[in-house]
C-alpha cells in the first residue's frame, strides 16, 4: 500500500479512500455543508418573524427540505471524514440575522432575500457539479446525484420565492 | 566505448528517475543529494568500501548490457539481499531508499541520538556509504519526523485492529475514557526505547522549518484517535474535542520526559487524571447548557405571564 512513499511524505497517516482527490472533495463536502448550515439559520431568522404570518408555511416547508440537506451532508462528512468549518458560530449568528433582519422588512424582503441567496447556491452547486464532472463522472457519481437533487430543489425554492415576492 | 555510452545512459536515466520521483515528493533533499544517492546505490552494488568518487567511474565502466530500466518501483519496497550486484537491476525510488535508511538508522538512535552518525550507522547496515547521511539535514528532523510517521501508522493499525474485534463481537466497545487513555498509552509506549533522546527530538520538531510537517502529523494522529473512539461530530465539537486530546496528548508526553518511576506508572495515573478531568469538564458544559436553557424558558413563561395578565387587565 502507500506506506513506503507516504511515510518518508511526514504528513497525513491517512490512506486515500479508492483513490478519490481527497482535497477537493473535501473542500466541496466543507463548504455545502456550512451553506446548508447557514441556510438553516437564515430560514428560523425568517420563521422567528414571520413564523405566524400566511407566509409561514411556506417558509416552514422550505426549512425543511434544508434540514433534510444539512442531515446529508453531515452523513457525507462522517463517511469521508471532513472536517467542518472553523467558521460555523459565526455562520450560526450571521445567517440568523439576515432571516430575521430581511423578515423584519416583511414578506416581500424575506422573499428577495430567499430568491437571493437560493440564486447564489443554485450556481455555487452547478459550479461543483462541472467540478466533479472534469474530475471523473463515475467515481464521484453518488457525490453528483446528491448535488444534482439539491441544486434542484434550491432551484425550487428560488422559484417559490419569487412567485411569493411577485404576489406580495 | 559502446558500453559506456550504454553507462552513461544508464545513469543518466537513473537520475532522471530519481529526480521524477524527488519531485512528487513534498520534502525534497537538495539536488546534489540526488547526484549523491544515485552514485550511492552504484558505490553498493559494485564495492561497498571504496569511497564513492572511484567507484561511481567504475559504473560507468562496467555495466550489464542489453538491460531494460524498469518503468516504475515495485509497490511494496524491495527486501534487501545485502549482496551486491543482485539488486542492481531493482530501481527504487529516491523515497523508497531514503525510507529504508531512516528505518535503519533507528536502531542506532538510543546510541548516538538523531543525529547523522545514526544515519551514517544505518547505512551502514544496509551496506551503503556513509556518505548516505548526506542525503539528510544534519539536525536529524527528516528521522524524527519519520520516526513519528512510523509510529502514527503503528497506532493506526492498532485502532483498526481493535475496531474490527468489536465489530466482530469479539471485543466489548470501551467507554469513551478508557479508549482515549488506552491509546495515548499506546502511542507513548512507543517512545520507550528512545526516551533517552526525545527531548531532542521535541526540540527539533519545534523548529519553524519543521513545524509545518509536525503539526500536520499530530494533528492527524489526534484526528485519528478521534475517529476511531467513534466521534461523529459535524459542529464546533469536532475542534473542542481534538484541541482538548492534543493538550492532554503534549503535557503528558512532556510528564512522560521527566518521568523516573518503574514502569512510567506516574504518567499513566497522569493520563488518568486529565482525561477524567476533560469528561467532567464536557459534562459540566452540558449541564451548564441545559440550566440556561432552563434559565430562558423560565424568563419567556414569566414574560408571557405578565403580558397576558396586563392584556387580561386591559379588556376589563
Amino acid at each position: 500500500v502507500s506506506g513506503a512513499g507516504a511515510a518518508l511524505r511526514p504528513c497525513s497517516s491517512r490512506v486515500a479512500q479508492d483513490g478519490i482527490n481527497k482535497p477537493v472533495i473535501d473542500r466541496i463536502i466543507r463548504v455545502d455543508h456550512a451553506g446548508e448550515y447557514g441556510a438553516n439559520r437564515i430560514y428560523a431568522g425568517q420563521m422567528a418573524v414571520l413564523g405566524r404570518s400566511s407566509v409561514g408555511p411556506v417558509i416552514q416547508q422550505m426549512w425543511n427540505q434544508e434540514k433534510s440537506h444539512l442531515k446529508k451532508f453531515s452523513e457525507l462528512m462522517v463517511a469521508y471524514r471532513v472536517r467542518p468549518t472553523v467558521l460555523l458560530p459565526f455562520w450560526n449568528v450571521a445567517g440568523f440575522v439576515l432571516g430575521a433582519g430581511s423578515a423584519l422588512l416583511g414578506k416581500k424582503g424575506a422573499m428577495a432575500c430567499t430568491v437571493a441567496v437560493e440564486e447564489s447556491i443554485s450556481e455555487h452547486y452547478n459550479n461543483q457539479i462541472r467540478t466533479l464532472i472534469e474530475e471523473d463522472p463515475e467515481k464521484y457519481k453518488e457525490l453528483l446525484q446528491v448535488i444534482k437533487q439539491f441544486r434542484d430543489e434550491e432551484q425550487e425554492h428560488h422559484d417559490i420565492g419569487l412567485e411569493h415576492d411577485a404576489e406580495a | 566505448k559502446m558500453a559506456a555510452a550504454g553507462g552513461l545512459r544508464r545513469a543518466g536515466w537513473r537520475l532522471w528517475r530519481a529526480r521524477r520521483a524527488v519531485v512528487r515528493c513534498q520534502q525534497c533533499p537538495p539536488l546534489r543529494a540526488l547526484q549523491a544517492s544515485a552514485a550511492l546505490r552504484a558505490a553498493s552494488d559494485e564495492h561497498k568500501k571504496e569511497p564513492w568518487a572511484s567507484s561511481s567511474q567504475q559504473h560507468f565502466e562496467s555495466p550489464p548490457a542489453g538491460h531494460q530500466p524498469e518503468e516504475k518501483p515495485q509497490g511494496p519496497h524491495p527486501s534487501y539481499t545485502g549482496q551486491g550486484g543482485q539488486e542492481s537491476e531493482d530501481y527504487e525510488s529516491e523515497e523508497q531508499l531514503q525510507h529504508r535508511i531512516l528505518t535503519a538508522a533507528l536502531e542506532f538512535v538510543p546510541e548516538h541520538g538523531w543525529t547523522a552518525e545514526a544515519i551514517a550507522e544505518g547505512a551502514k547496515t544496509l551496506g551503503l556509504s556513509v556518505a548516505a547521511a548526506g542525503l539528510f539535514h544534519s539536525d536529524g528532523s527528516e528521522l524524527i519526523l519519520h520516526f513519528v510517521s512510523e509510529c502514527n501508522t503503528k497506532l493506526s493499525e492498532l485502532l483498526k485492529k481493535e475496531q474490527k474485534l468489536v465489530q466482530l463481537g469479539e471485543a466489548e466497545k470501551k467507554p469513551i475514557d478508557e479508549f482515549l487513555r488506552d491509546a495515548v498509552e499506546a502511542r507513548l509506549r512507543m517512545l520507550i526505547p528512545y526516551i533517552e533522546k526525545w527531548p531532542q527530538a521535541l526540540s527539533v520538531l519545534l523548529l519553524p522549518r519543521n513545524i509545518p510537517s509536525s503539526l500536520n502529523l499530530l494533528t492527524s494522529m489526534i484526528d485519528d484517535i478521534w475517529h476511531y473512539a467513534g466521534d461523529q461530530s459535524t459542529d464546533f465539537n469536532w475542534y473542542t474535542r481534538r484541541a482538548v486530546l492534543t493538550a492532554i496528548y503534549n503535557t503528558t508526553e512532556l510528564v512522560m520526559m521527566q518521568d523516573s518511576s518503574p514502569g512510567f506508572e506516574d504518567t499513566w495515573r497522569f493520563l488518568e487524571n486529565r482525561v477524567a478531568d476533560a469528561m467532567t469538564m464536557s459534562n459540566t458544559a452540558t449541564q451548564v447548557q441545559s440550566t440556561g436553557e432552563a434559565v430562558v424558558q423560565g424568563l419567556m413563561g414569566a414574560a408571557v405571564t405578565v403580558s397576558n395578565a396586563g392584556t387580561s387587565r386591559a379588556v376589563r
